[in-house]
């Protein structure tokens, strides 16, 4: 036959077809004949790129603040062999601090793109189907008092849960579809709002200002027990989407064309959709609603990266590297003062969207 | 309609005789009737009166406004407070206390000028893209201008804590002792916006066949969008600047006047009149009423209601056609 | 961990204390040196000696502190300015503090870099927060109590109690309550008294003032009878907006009108915008009195005390 692949590609006397151009291909043999896997090229070196940005970020926000700490010695106060007050400031309350801001950044940013590719538009995250208002409702409710001693955290995961809950249940018929969703997702989101307003209006200004890291969402002393919780959940999921992949990239097309090519739409549309709220939702419990970067993380990682596919790990790296600079910024732009990482990531992220809406919009469907 | 303005009639006359204060629906209609009682006159004239009437246009202009965005929009999701103005006003306000302005004393300009421009931003945004048919993108746009102006204004407040405690009242949005003299200085705009929208009713129907044939007809579609967006920017920005960002009556009302009223946008427009103020006045009686003596504030209560109406319209099977 | 623990808390504290300040402990700890053991909201808390170096992250510690003559090395900025309390500023002369950040910001390295030996915190500090800065330092938080007017002076006499200045800070709350007694002794002679209601004012009505507030407690203990009609709640500290059509219910003998603005007259202008306002007895016989509100509704210590004392006495007694 005139268009057989072997036309296109010669093998070579081991019967091994060449990857096509861009790729490199890891191939092995195992009792089920060839193997081979597929690496783009691109992908590679944006992600080793973004990693690499990330330890330097990690490097310089671990020296950098009130007490200034240098490079080498921060290497070295991470395996305790510096001065006492260096070892405190960086393993203590740095290191953990880092950890919070690249675990919550690369949560938020994965839901982000996975959002995303399930709305097929550049501007959707979670936070607009009302989870970010329903975890800050139920975590502000339970510090000024209303009668729950449960610790925030976990009533933000509970908030996140009872709000995605509620839109689903309340877009039901239609699935995850069309505007019916969204507009389900605002209308609860806007109660949660409504109601948080509520609460803090009627409190004493000390107890709303215990809240208020809550509403704005900041990494000032978070708890631990959820950190280590969310770090399991970034993990899990981000080898989940990874292994999604290829149907989340054929989940950019119309559900006709995704179907044909063998993808069960409506399953995986689903599957997608709980890993974005479960991962919003363990992020939420630790930071607080910090919502910019779900969209700033994926935006950097696809002009970067090539449109043929989804950038899972390239989004996962970037938002990371977005949270560890803005927290940096929050905490030496005006030191003493802290700006909370939510408030930076917002400045910094609202006009570079409204940049984004205003360019001609690339072929991403 | 005129079962709706006699509705009108009779909620305008339940807010002047009900409140969270002692002088109930008996003593208020004695007084009406032209008993003598001095306390009763003080509150039912100088409290409620005002109240009633700031709701009642506060709701048409929420109402209209809401209709006419949706109209040129093309979109049932398009309401002034999802896109920005309420933001806007916000950040407005937050910057007149900062800047030293006290919450009482605070000019109604400033509210009303942010909201404008918070307005007109996310309009030129979303129209510079090319919306119509997109209700997602419209809708997130607006989110997403709002989000960037919320969080400016959290910026503000962080660090004039004076100000936060103030504009903790003010976002929420009421009718509670709005004078008469506000409104006053919001008339003009609002005459204006009036003006508008009843010339350009007719090209807005023809506008809703398409631009071909609006073209054909001889108007001019991007004219009538353009004058669309200001009325709309007028009408809310009064609104906001007197009772506070107010959410989801924009949404709403015209939701109800076009399931009333069908798909004729000069039929909605005159519907909306009468329901913009129903709602209102309905929510603020309401909020007299749930937690007497005090008061809880409109907006929430608005937002409360509005969402489940929201929610509820929008699954319905046959959603109301633009 | 989403739930505290106290016994974890105290292995923490003895961890964090013999780690770092143990050397620095060591070279403080001379003559009276004697080890108090605190009760504070997250357990018992052990301090040596008259600690020397001492950061407070809330103004009623700055407050006690300052009382007792300690000068601490830092503290938070006061609620609506970028700076402490323009009343404590008055005592500090020339020693103002480092900022470390404001009271729902806490900047925790700057608490470190000034290598405290005594951490005195509010009583909302969060559990992770407490976690880091018992690693530093002893950090006192006082125990919760329900909301009453003398709260503030059990929580000067832990402070005081920590600081090692017992003495001082029993002085400066007899020198309050012997202040308060003469005040009221002139209060009654020149029969100003009655009843008083504390409020803020908002355009859609007055937020009325728990009767349990420290100042409300002041100006009881100054003879007037603080009333808050009964509309606050049992742990509220002011009540919702109350309607324009109940504002009688205010309308005593006096009124504070709490106000975060620094001219207080433009305040009452404000108010008087409103008719219903303008209308009550207590308008109309100018005894509407604009107070600081950051100082009346949220301050706290014996030298707020006094001058929350001034402002009623320059209000009663002109």
């Amino acid at each position: 036959m005139p268009f057989s692949p072997e036309h296109q590609f010669r093998a070579d006397g081991n019967n091994n077809v060449p990857p096509p151009q861009g790729y490199w291909r890891f191939a092995w043999r195992s009792g089920h004949g060839q193997n081979s896997l597929l690496f783009e090229q691109r992908a590679v070196a944006v992600n080793l790129g973004l990693f690499g940005a990330l330890l330097l970020a990690s490097v310089i926000y671990l020296s950098l603040g009130s007490v200034k700490v240098a490079p080498m010695a921060v290497l070295q106060a991470l395996f305790g062999n510096a001065d006492m007050m260096a070892s405190f400031v960086v393993q203590e309350l740095r290191l953990p601090r880092l950890a919070a801001a690249a675990s919550t950044g690369a949560a938020f940013a994965l839901a982000g793109i996975l959002m995303q590719t399930l709305a097929r538009n550049r501007l959707a995250t979670p936070g607009i189907i009302g989870i970010d208002n329903g975890a800050t409702a139920f975590a502000v409710a339970s510090i000024v008092g209303l009668g729950v001693s449960i610790a925030p955290p976990a009533m933000a995961l509970a908030g996140a849960t009872t709000a995605a809950v509620l839109t689903f249940g309340l877009a039901a018929g239609n699935g995850t579809q069309g505007y019916r969703f969204i507009v389900a997702g605002i209308g609860v989101g806007a109660v949660f709002g409504a109601i948080t307003q509520l609460m803090l209006a009627r409190v004493a200004i000390d107890t709303a200002n215990a809240a208020y890291p809550w509403t704005v969402g900041s990494l000032n002393a978070r708890p631990s027990g959820a950190l280590q919780l969310l770090m399991l959940g970034l993990v899990l999921g981000l080898a989940t989407a990874m292994a999604l992949a290829r149907s989340l990239t054929l989940l950019r097309f119309k559900d006709a064309t995704a179907s044909g090519l063998g993808v069960n739409v409506k399953r995986r549309r689903l599957e997608v959709l709980l890993l974005s709220v479960a991962l919003t939702g363990l992020a939420v419990a630790v930071a607080g609603p910090v919502g910019m970067v779900g969209l700033i993380g994926p935006e950097i990682a696809r002009s970067l990266s090539s449109s043929r596919s989804v950038p899972v790990l390239a989004a996962t790296l970037a938002g990371a590297l977005v949270m560890v600079l803005a927290d940096l910024a929050g905490r030496t732009l005006l030191a003493p003062i802290e700006i909370p990482v939510g408030i930076v990531t917002a400045v910094v992220g609202g006009p570079w969207l409204l940049w984004i809406l205003m360019r001609p919009q690339r072929s991403f469907t | 309609m005129l079962l709706l303005l006699t509705a009108l009639v009779a909620v305008s006359l339940v807010s002047l005789l009900i409140g969270a204060g002692s002088v109930g629906p008996g003593r208020a209609l004695a007084l009406l009737s032209g008993a003598q009682d001095s306390e009763a006159r003080f509150i039912v004239w100088e409290l409620r009166a005002p109240r009633t009437l700031i709701g009642i246009v506060v709701g048409m202009a929420l109402g209209v406004a809401g209709a006419l965005l949706q109209a040129v929009a093309r979109n049932p999701l398009a309401e002034p407070g999802l896109l920005g103005v309420s933001a806007g006003a916000a950040f407005a306000v937050a910057l007149a206390l900062v800047l030293g302005a006290s919450a009482a004393t605070l000019r109604i300009s400033v509210a009303q000028l942010g909201a404008l421009v918070g307005c007109v931003c996310v309009l030129s945004v979303a129209r510079f893209r090319g919306v119509g048919n997109d209700p997602i993108r419209l809708v997130l746009a607006g989110a997403a201008f709002s989000g960037l102006l919320a969080s400016l204004t959290s910026l503000i407040l962080l660090y004039d804590q004076r100000a936060a405690d103030e504009i903790r009242f003010w976002v929420i949005g009421s009718l509670a002792g709005r004078r008469l003299d506000d409104l006053l200085a919001v008339l003009p705009s609002m005459l204006a916006a009036s003006v508008i929208v009843a010339l350009i009713a007719r090209p807005l129907a023809a506008l809703a066949l398409g631009e071909r044939v609006a073209s054909g007809l001889g108007h001019h579609p991007n004219l009538i969008r353009w004058l669309v967006i200001a009325c709309v920017a007028l009408l809310v920005g009064a609104a906001t600047a007197i009772a506070g960002p107010i959410a989801f009556v924009g949404l709403v009302v015209p939701f109800v006047a076009r399931a009333l009223a069908g798909p004729d946008i000069r039929r909605t427009l005159w519907l909306c009149l009468p329901i913009g103020p129903l709602i209102v006045l309905a929510a603020d009686i309401i909020s007299r009423v749930v937690v007497a003596p005090s008061e809880l504030p409109l907006g929430v209560l608005t937002a409360l209601c509005g969402a489940p109406v929201l929610i509820a319209v929008v699954r319905a099977r046959r959603l109301p056609m633009l | 961990m989403l739930v505290q623990t106290t016994p974890r808390v105290a292995t923490l504290i003895k961890r964090g204390r013999l780690g770092m300040m143990g050397i620095l402990l060591s070279a403080l700890v001379v003559g009276t040196a004697q080890a108090r053991t605190l009760e504070t909201a997250f357990g018992d808390v052990d301090v040596e000696g008259t600690p020397k170096r001492v950061v407070t992250l809330y103004e009623g510690a700055l407050d006690a502190a300052v009382a007792a003559g300690v000068n601490p090395l830092g503290a938070v900025t006061t609620r609506g300015g970028d700076n402490v309390a323009s009343y404590i500023e008055a005592h500090l002369g020339e020693n103002t503090p480092a900022i470390m950040g404001v009271v729902r910001e806490i900047n925790i390295e700057a608490v470190l870099a000034q290598q405290p030996d005594l951490i005195l915190a509010p009583a909302q500090l969060s559990d992770e927060q407490y976690q880091l800065l018992s690693r530093i330092a002893p950090t006192v938080v006082p125990p919760p109590q329900p909301l009453a007017p003398d709260n503030w002076k059990a929580e000067a006499r832990l402070y005081g109690e920590a600081l090692n200045r017992q003495a001082a800070i029993a002085e400066a709350i007899e020198a309050v309550e012997q202040r308060a007694v003469e005040v009221a002794e002139a209060v009654e002679e020149a029969s100003v008294g009655g009843s008083a209601f504390l409020v803020r004012w908002m355009p859609g009505g007055p937020m009325v003032m728990s009767e349990n507030l420290f100042s409300a407690g002041l100006l009881a203990q100054a003879g007037l009878d603080v009333q808050d009609a009964g509309l606050v709640g049992e742990r509220g500290v002011h009540s919702d907006v109350l309607s324009l059509e109940n504002l009688s219910q205010v309308d005593g003998d006096w009124l504070f009108l709490a106000t975060l603005n620094e001219d207080g007259q433009a305040a009452v202008d404000a108010a008087k915008q409103s008719s219903a306002f303008t209308r009550l007895n207590v308008v109309q016989q100018d005894h509407v009195v604009p107070v600081d509100g950051q100082l009346w509704t949220s301050a706290n210590g014996p030298l707020a005390a006094q001058a929350i004392l001034d402002d009623i006495e320059a209000a009663l007694l002109p």
